[in-house]
Order: structure tokens, then sequence, then C-alpha cells
């Protein structure tokens, strides 16, 4: 790794950055162009979110303050544990963990920085991981194993069954840095009452786990209140989703990625609350006026992300969108199966959807471990792609509930997983009326494919099938 | 039964046992991953097969239902499936070894689809867990039960408590052989070659086994006395991906090495660990066959893993390490990064070598690495 690169913990130049960019909606716009000259390898990510007001604004001060939560967490007697995006860390937060989220702080390096998180990728590598696994992980994961991030307690893991790639890369971690580790494990089916029964007790062992780490006992009230805020996120998650459907799509294309970032970084926390309310504050009122949220003003065609987006420096990939008057309507990260929301209400299945029970200890055990199993990736991938409550299926339906115009496929080379079904997913959803790209890239390195090759193959894509 | 037979056996799909099993009108079922409990198929009267990609030329039809990022494996198997080299398979048991080998499953029923006659009727999904708890076992339990019960409902047979029995019996008396063969492998002279080996272990994945158990016993009668292959060689030992190559192990033992022992997916390894016959059969099979902790599916075992390997150094007198793996294989990959880490760390030397799966196109790169590695170990 480079020496100047070795310099600083990635934890806090994340922090700093994130604390400093969420006060620059204070700034005269005069004052904003000044400081941004300073900033030329992420001067346009600040600019852009603080084009957004209030909801950019809180987004900084969130990812700031779960930055924060990290950086302090010794300080003030609580354990840090790594872990994915594919775990709810409500569940970490009612324990008083502090979840150090590996694909979160990738997604937060490789956003704001030009250079992405090159230095980090390519350290795994050295430390003997394969170039072949993961970016999302590997993006930060370089530098934890290169001891530039702040002590980890212990490695908690759910993917194994789901994405065994993901699942390696924190087995990996576990045994590099000789840590403590516990994986859940993941049944191929979904609905069945074995599957059910599994999970409680594969969440019942975990939740053991971790009060022989943390050597506190699980606290039922804590529990209680933080599943009772979980329950407002899904409902305001919920609305979200539904005014989406609307054409045009009163969400700014950039809202998606915050709705799910937010649940990633606080769910069931006051903090992500806050932040899903004034998301949905703004896109309401664009829904009251009728107008597209495109920066344009013009909806020219509505787009679902079958799997995630792609992340890479200044958000240019939701500029791409906003230029080509594309709208998003979300992807496998931030669906709600909440049985209240949008999908879960269509596809009319009670058993694919989660409901949330606070009245004892067993119910809300059950109703985490119903939450963990409708995470992204492993709620929908788990099985065969094209098995009922599956990829294709969910995929499908949200295709007709949104009336999209296409269907767009981006992930990473790393993923074995979609990787291995993806196209006989798109030759599926072709034959289904909704024409289908997919995208090479990596979602996290431009190094794979550049991300001129990357717009200029989704514009090529648009013009050939008539979409704009 | 001399060894070349073992290697014509072993260099191909299909195997005069095999035509003859088929022409008594039995059946035959293929299976992906050494988590299957073979005794199942076997106690039914099917033949257990164990799917290779070997002798491929072109991976034309695998690429096409797989994406680019995929491991060269699964890959070569739908290969030979889709051109019809697996017509005489009458079912298929996908298992999630990995990623790319549990999209095996959907892309081999996709290709069905398109290509007439190259996918089996008898489908079936085994979902292993990747870990060892009460709990898990549990699933495992009932995996074992629904793939008994689909098998009892396709091919119309039932399954014996008794029969059952006498295949657990059948096949722990084979590992009792494979453990000879094994001795005969690290002991200080060896007589056998790792490829050499190689094609009696791979051989057994492709016969009924009452027949496999008397040909090896027949062999390891035979192969006493043999010429001695050690002299003068350096011992290793093979770790990592699936490898079924026996051209990749003559390969690497050239002239100047001999490989005496691995812990390979389709080597001995498989063969080891006995079923309690005392125990109820199947949460017996259950037991026996989830507790292997050898191959990195089963996450979070690294340290029971480079104990294994660090006894079997220690036992044969390895002078150095090969870890390889197939690209895109992440879990073998990345572990052998951790092993290199170690077992340098304790003094072994290792080689980590990247390769793909199938036709030998880089034995030159290989050649080259295996020299430098061969200096080293002179030194």
């Amino acid at each position: 790794m480079r020496k100047e690169i070795m310099e600083y913990d990635l934890d806090w130049t994340l922090w700093s950055m994130m604390s400093n960019a969420s006060k620059l909606s204070n700034s005269t716009d005069k004052e904003l162009a000044y400081l941004l000259k300073y900033m030329p390898t992420f001067s346009e990510l600040p600019a852009l979110f603080s084009a957004f007001g209030e909801a950019g604004t809180t987004f900084f001060e969130m990812a700031g303050t779960y930055l924060n939560n990290i950086l302090t967490a010794r300080e003030r007697g609580k354990k840090t544990a790594i872990t994915t995006f594919c775990l709810s860390p409500a569940i970490l937060y009612a324990m008083d963990v502090v979840p150090v989220t590996l694909e979160l702080l990738t997604v937060m390096a490789t956003v704001m920085w030009e250079r992405g998180t090159a230095d980090y990728l390519d350290f795994c590598i050295e430390a003997g991981f394969t170039e072949t696994s993961c970016s999302s992980q590997r993006g930060s994961l370089g530098a934890y194993l290169a001891g530039l991030g702040v002590d980890i307690d212990f490695i908690v893991n759910d993917s194994p069954g789901v994405c065994d790639t993901n699942a390696n890369a924190f087995a990996f971690t576990a045994a590099y840095l000789d840590k403590p580790f516990f994986q859940l494990n993941m049944p191929s089916d979904l609905t069945s009452k074995r599957a059910t029964d599994y999970h409680r007790k594969d969440f019942k062992a975990m939740i053991n786990f971790i009060e022989d780490q943390t050597g506190t006992k699980l606290d039922q009230d804590k529990l209680r209140e933080i599943l009772e805020e979980v329950k407002i996120q899904e409902e305001l998650i919920g609305e979200i989703e539904e005014l989406q459907m609307l054409t045009p799509n009163p969400s700014p294309v950039e809202f998606s990625f915050l709705v799910y970032s937010t649940r990633f970084l606080f769910s069931g926390s006051k903090e992500g609350t806050k932040g899903l309310r004034v998301l949905l504050e703004q896109i309401r009122e664009n829904a009251a006026k009728g107008i597209s949220g495109l920066s344009g003003g013009v909806e020219k065609s509505r787009a679902l992300f079958c799997y995630i987006d792609h992340y890479t420096t200044d958000m240019r990939f939701w500029k791409m969108l906003n230029k080509n008057g594309v709208t998003h309507l979300g992807n496998i990260l931030g669906r709600s199966w909440y049985e209240d929301s949008p999908l879960p209400q269509h596809q009319g299945n009670k058993d694919e959807s989660f409901s949330i029970d606070t009245s004892n200890m067993e119910a809300m055990i059950d109703t985490m471990g119903a939450i963990n199993a409708r995470m992204p990736m492993i709620k929908s991938i788990r099985g065969p792609y094209d098995n009922p409550h599956m990829w294709l299926d969910d995929n499908l339906a949200l295709a007709k509930m949104y009336n999209v115009d296409f269907i767009v496929y981006s992930g990473t080379p790393g993923c074995r997983n979609t990787w291995g079904m993806v196209k006989l997913f798109a030759r599926d959803t072709e034959k289904q009326g909704y024409p289908t790209h997919l995208m090479y890239s990596d979602a996290f390195d431009d190094r794979v494919e550049s991300w001129e090759t990357t717009q200029s193959r989704f514009e090529e894509f648009l013009q050939v099938r008539r979409l704009v | 039964m001399k060894t070349t037979e073992f290697i014509e056996i072993a260099a191909d799909l299909d195997n005069p046992y095999l035509q003859k099993w088929k022409a008594e009108g039995k059946k035959v079922v293929g299976y992906t991953c050494s988590y299957l409990p073979d005794e199942i198929l076997h106690a039914v009267d099917l033949l257990p097969y164990r799917l290779r990609g070997i002798n491929t030329t072109s991976t034309m039809i695998g690429d096409t239902y797989f994406g680019p990022f995929i491991c060269s494996f699964p890959k070569c198997v739908l290969q030979l499936a889709g051109e019809g080299q697996y017509s005489f398979l009458d079912g298929a048991v996908i298992t999630p070894g990995c990623d790319s080998m549990r999209r095996l499953d959907e892309c081999w029923r996709k290709t069905g689809e398109d290509y007439p006659n190259s996918a089996p009727d008898f489908f079936h999904y085994f979902g292993v867990p990747h870990k060892i708890v009460d709990y898990s076992l549990d699933w495992f339990v009932d995996e074992i039960r629904d793939l008994i019960n689909a098998v009892e409902k396709h091919f119309k047979v039932k399954l014996e408590e008794d029969r059952l029995r006498a295949s657990i019996t059948l096949y722990n008396n084979s590992r009792k052989l494979t453990a000879k063969l094994d001795q005969l492998r690290i002991q200080e002279n060896t007589i056998l070659s790792g490829s050499d080996a190689l094609a009696v272990i791979l051989a057994g994945t492709a016969l009924p086994r009452e027949t496999y158990n008397m040909l090896l016993e027949d062999f390891l009668n035979d192969v006493e006395g043999s010429k001695k292959e050690s002299n003068g060689k350096k011992k290793i030992m093979l770790l990592g991906s699936v490898d079924d190559s026996i051209e990749l192990m003559q390969t690497i033992e050239g002239e100047r090495a001999v490989i005496v022992a691995d812990n390979l997916c389709f080597g001995p390894r498989q063969n080891v660990n006995f079923v309690d016959e005392s125990e109820d059969p199947i949460p017996a099979l259950a037991k026996r066959y989830l507790q292997q902790s050898d191959c990195p599916r089963m996450f979070g075992l690294y340290k029971e893993r480079l104990e294994t390997v660090k006894n079997r150094v220690t036992e044969a007198k390895i002078d150095g390490v090969i870890l390889q793996n197939i690209r895109f294989c992440d879990l073998h990959g990345s572990e052998n990064g951790l092993l290199e880490r170690d077992l340098e760390a304790a003094g072994i030397p290792c080689l980590k070598l990247e390769r793909e799966y199938g036709p030998m196109v880089e034995t030159g790169r290989i050649k080259m690495r295996l020299d430098a590695f061969m200096e080293r170990l002179d030194k």
C-alpha cells in the first residue's frame, strides 16, 4: 500500500469528510464554490448533496454519526463487530454493539474519492485474499487487514448459503485477524416452517454468541424499542415505495440510494427514522405538485435495477440517469418486505413478508429472524432464481407494479452468485417484454471497466432499444 | 488390476463397468459434491456417479448459460451435458458446494430446455449447511430424508434399512482400502506416484462400489513390491480447488517430484472417517458427511484445516506444499493465501498457483513456476 495511504485510518478519514461535508449546506454559494476548489478529488459529491438541502445534509450527518460511533466505541465501552449489509444492524444496536459494515464503508469511499478504494482493494491481494472476490467487501476490508481502522472485537455474517463469496470474505477476515466468528446459515427456501424453525435456532445461537462476546444479556426492553422503531421505518419506506409508483416518479433518482443506505446505517435507530422522514417529505412535496424527481424534470423512461447500483466517484451513475431522463425505481437493496409494504401486498403471500411482534422475547427473536431472512440477497437469491419468491418472481412483480420500461443488472465480477444465473434471468425478463441490460462493470472499481465504457454501453442500450 | 486400467477408467466419462450397469437396465445418478452420501443411492440400486468436466475442447455451452466470471469446472460439466455426453445419466443431484456449483442447477435445467436430452429427468437440489452444530445436523438429516423421498418417488424404489446398513458397511470397507492406499503413498519410499493414486481414487467415482472394492483390493495386493517412485524426489503435498486431472498431477510431478499427499475434493480425504455402523443409519450418515471440515465451504473452520495439513506434512515428511486454485474459486483461492502465510511461517515451503480447469493450456507457465519451486526446495 502507498505510504501516504498508511498515514490515515479509513474510518477516521471517512468520518472527517462526512462530518465536514454535512456543514456545507450552511455555506453561501460563493463560499461553497471556493471550498470545493480545495477538494478536487471529491468535489462534486458534496456539491450534489448540498443541492438537496436538508436531505443531503441529513445524510452526511447520519453517515458522520455512524462513523463517529465506530471511532469512539472503545471509549464508550462498546464492542465493535465487522459485519455485512446482508445482516440487519438492528440486533447489533439492540445489543449495544457497534457495527462496522464493510460494504457501507466501501461505498462511502468509492463514491467520495476520485481514486476509489484501489489501495485497499489491492492490499487484500497482498494479504492473500483473491482478487476475484467481491470488491464490495475488499474496498474497505483492505484497510482493516492493514491495521488502518479501529480494533475489531468479533465478526458476524449471515450470507453462507446465499452468497458464499460474501461469507468467505468474513471467514477470511476472522482467520486473518484471528477474531471470533459467527455465521448464520441460510437454507435455500424462505417460507417453509422448517426454514423458519431453522432461522429461529440460528438467530438464537447468534444472540448467545454476541452475549458471550459482550458479556451482556440481550435486553428485552431495548430490543422492543428498536423493533418499534424498525416498524416506523418500514412504514416510511413503504410510503416512499408507494409514491414511486406514480408517473412521473416524484422521487429523485439518488433517493433510492439514500433510502437503503439509511436502513443499513441505522435500522431501528432514531437517526435512521429522522433521515427517512426527510426523504419522504421531499418526495411527498414533489408528488403533490405532480413533478418528477429527476433533475431535468422530465421522466423519459422508468428503470428497475434488479441488483445493485454503480458507486464509483461522484455519484456519476445517478448523474447519468438524470441526464438521460431515466428514473430509478429501486433495486434489491432497498425493498421492504414488511407486511404492509407495496410489494408483499401485491404478492399476497403472507409467508413471504414479515410482521413485527413485540409481545414477548420469543416473538421478538422470531421477528428479528424473519427480518433478517428478508434482507437484500438473503431474501431473493438464496434459492434457484426461478423458484417462487426468488429473484425472477420478485423482479417481474416489481416491473409490473412500477410500470417499468426496462431492467438493468449492475453488480461486480466478484458476484459468483448472480453471474451464475443473470444471463438466464435476463432471457426470462426479455421474454416477458422487459428490455434488460447487463452491466459488465464493477460497481466499486472503475479499473475493471472504465466509467466511460460503462456509460457508453448503457446509453447505447437506451438508444438501440428506443427507451429514451 | 493394474494402474493403467485405473487410468483408463479415470480418463474417460464412460467405462465398461458403467456400460454393463446400464445394459442391465440399471440407473445412474450424477452428483457434484463429496457431501452427498453415496450410500443412499447405492442402497436403492442406483449408481452414484461423481460429475466431472474432463476432455472438454470448448466451453461454448458453459459460457452461454453461466456468466463470464465463473469457475471453469461447472462450465466444463455443463459443456459435456450440453454436448450429450452425460446422456447416460438418469438423474442429477446438485449441492451448494460453492456459488458457481450451486448455479449449475439452473444453468443445467435451462440447457435442458434448449438442447434435447442434455438434462436428466430427475433433478434434485441437496442443501448442505455450512456449519456443524446440532440444529444444522438436524437440517442435514431432513435434507437426506428429502433426497430419499425424491429418489423413491421418481425411481419407484423403496429404501430398506437393512440395504442401507449393507451399503454403509460396503462404503466403510472402501474407506479402509483407501486408507491402505494412502499409507502406501506416505511411506518412506513411496511406490505410487500422485497421478497414479489419483487415477485409483477417480475410478471409484464412476464404478459400482462392489466392483471398485474388489479391484482396489487386487490392486493393493499387487502393488506391494513395485518399483520405488520417490527415490531422491521431492515429496509434495497438493491442496486447493477440485482437481481430477491426471495430466496436471503428472505435470507437477515431472521428473523431480512425487505427490505423496493431498487434501483435494477428489482425493482420498473423501474416503476417511467412517460412518458409525452402530447408530441409526441416517443420522450416522449425516454426522459423517457434514462433519467433514476439509472444504472451505465449511466457514470458520480454517484453524482445523490448517492443523490437518500440518499434521499431514509431518506424517508424510513433505518437502513442499503446492496450493492451487481454479480462477474464480474464491474459497480455495483465499484460503490458499492464509495457508501460504501460516505454513511458510512454520517453515514449510509453499507455491501458490492459479489455473484453469480443463485442457492443460498453461503447461509452460505452470512448469516454469514449478521448476522455480523445485530449485527452492533443492536449497
